[in-house]
């Protein structure tokens, strides 16, 4: 019974439920009394044991309950195999992708350069068509205003190019890009002779264009003087060109320097004739007076380097529009009248074939 | 909204001495897959990462509670390096000695704190078996009294003792009983 009276003295003082008092005493007795000072060291210790014990049980239950509802968690929503996946390659998948977007927008670019020269070179080609300039046309506003306030002014032709004859009766060819867009063509020679002419074919590849004057009082050109040459021409042959780069004809001469175009163009020449917009669709002859081709442009930058589609494609051109059968026959010169002349004999002859082509829309 | 409350490693702290289990929560779900992956990557079962984990949570939360934490990292670094010892601690029982650990972290050395929890572990699993020992319904009493801090009035209605005194009598006859046996396989570590 004292012991048990000792115990519940060990545990109130443990427990800090004596009095201040009372605590003193116990406190002096624990100095005097050994076996008492060690049997409160033990029930303290075994005290605090439980008690952590008991702190501890409790928090690994709460440790199980929060596992349980985040495995729980989980469950409900289970991860997909294209998330383990993706969870799992994520970087290889990263790489990958990176790699492959370099390589293609890499490969695009590279492209991209390899093509700026070809580029350049289109840029450079340039098409011979004339724009007549915006002060003429301002000039002859002012004139016609003076001389007829009331009467609208003229319009002057936009484009001009230079076209040919090809048959007697009306067939006159030139560039397609000298026509185009247009909405009335007139074509005048060095006399002062005037057509109105309509486009009835094109070859938009070879940039050839038939037109047929169309006027119903017309005479006919009467007999053309030259011949087409459906046979290649010879490098170095000698060959001039008649046209319009401004208001009265222009004569050039050179020679026939390549038998390939613009990049290797197989249907044209290479031509070491200076030209100017507006001889376009001018006839490209050679000594004896046969028609080799059409000329249609030159390369920007580079002195003596014009171009003229080879005449077999304007032959090509002529028998397709015979064979579609909508036209009149056309028919080719066939007696050659400059052979053996010399150049201003040819010239004064060829003259009056040669036309302006005006353009106006 | 919930993470958000404890988005640093001093609301979860906070959180923790104010008993919030929601904060206990957040941390725990928070690092588990990394112990888990650390576990599992060093020749461990899931079973063993979740044993692992809970240990080193618990020494955390322990240390927390007792303001006995001078947190000189992050809370992340810390469970780490006391899930990593445990680990260590547990392959050599096994018997498997890990030549080469699969890191995937930094880590501190925290010896002493795990050695503790060890201790402490190694003394409840005594006081868990001197309390089996026991029998009931001594074991249920002192648990009663001196764990769910039950009153003397609750335990002599719920044990059907005529009056307190008797309870405590009883129960003086117990903690006596559990102290001998206690204390017969239990030498404190000096």
């Amino acid at each position: 019974m004292l012991e048990y009276r000792a115990y519940e003295e060990i545990e109130r003082y443990l427990n800090g439920q004596m009095a201040a008092e009372e605590k003193a005493g116990f406190e002096a007795l624990l100095r005097t009394d050994a076996t008492l000072a060690a049997q409160v060291q033990e029930h303290r210790q075994l005290l605090l044991t439980l008690q952590h014990m008991g702190e501890r049980q409790q928090l690994r239950q709460q440790l199980k309950g929060i596992h349980a509802r985040m495995e729980r968690d989980q469950a409900s929503a289970p991860p997909a195999a294209w998330k383990v996946f993706w969870n799992r390659h994520r970087q290889t998948v990263a790489v990958a992708a990176s790699v492959s977007l370099f390589s293609v927008f890499g490969a695009l670019w590279s492209v991209q350069q390899l093509k700026k020269p070809v580029q350049q070179h289109t840029a450079q080609y340039v098409e011979l068509r004339r724009e007549v300039e915006r002060l003429k046309k301002a000039q002859t506003a002012i004139i016609n205003g003076i001389n007829d306030a009331t009467k609208p002014a003229p319009q002057p032709a936009a484009f001009s190019g230079t076209g040919f004859a090809i048959s007697a009766n009306g067939y006159v060819v030139t560039s397609s890009h000298v026509v185009e867009g247009a909405d009335s063509i007139m074509i005048e020679n060095k006399t002062g002779l005037k057509y109105k002419v309509s486009e009835i074919y094109r070859d938009e590849i070879h940039d050839l264009s038939i037109l047929k004057v169309a006027e119903e009082d017309f005479q006919g050109f009467g007999k053309l003087p030259y011949t087409f040459k459906g046979t290649e021409s010879d490098l170095g042959e000698r060959v001039f060109t008649l046209g319009y780069p401004r208001e009265d004809i222009v004569f050039g001469e050179g020679s026939l320097s390549s038998a390939s175009g613009f990049e290797g163009d197989t249907t044209a020449y290479q031509i070491s004739i200076p030209l100017n917009p507006g001889n376009s669709g001018g006839p490209l002859l050679d000594d004896r007076g046969n028609l080799i081709g059409v000329i249609s442009g030159k390369q920007a930058g580079q002195e003596g380097a014009a171009f003229a589609i080879k005449s077999a494609y304007l032959l090509q051109l002529i028998d397709e529009l015979a064979l579609s059968g909508q036209v009149e026959p056309l028919v080719l010169p066939k007696n050659n009248a400059l052979f053996s002349q010399n150049r201003p004999q040819q010239l004064k002859k060829l003259q009056d074939y040669v036309f302006v082509v005006k353009v106006y829309n | 909204m919930k993470k958000s409350l404890y988005e640093t490693d001093e609301a979860v702290i906070e959180g923790i001495r104010r008993s919030d289990e929601n904060a206990l929560a957040h941390l725990y779900k928070l690092y588990f897959p990394m112990i888990s992956h650390f576990i599992l990557s060093n020749s461990g079962t899931d079973d063993e990462a979740k044993d692992i984990y809970q240990e080193g949570v618990i020494v955390f939360y322990e240390k927390i509670k007792g303001d006995s934490l001078e947190l000189t990292c992050q809370i992340k670094t810390y469970l780490y390096s006391v899930c990593r010892r445990l680990w260590l601690k547990r392959l050599a029982e096994k018997g498997r000695y890990a030549t080469k650990l699969d890191e995937s972290e930094s880590y501190l050395p925290v010896e002493e704190d795990t050695q503790q929890h060890e201790e402490q572990e190694r003394q409840f699993g005594l006081m868990g078996e001197a309390l089996a020992q026991l029998g009931e319904p001594c074991r249920s009493l002192i648990e009663d009294y001196y764990i769910r801090m039950q009153n003397m009035q609750e335990i002599t209605d719920k044990f059907g003792y005529t009056n307190t005194d008797t309870a405590k009598n009883q129960k003086y006859k117990c903690l006596q009983r559990l102290k001998k046996i206690f204390f017969a396989t239990y030498k404190p570590e000096v």
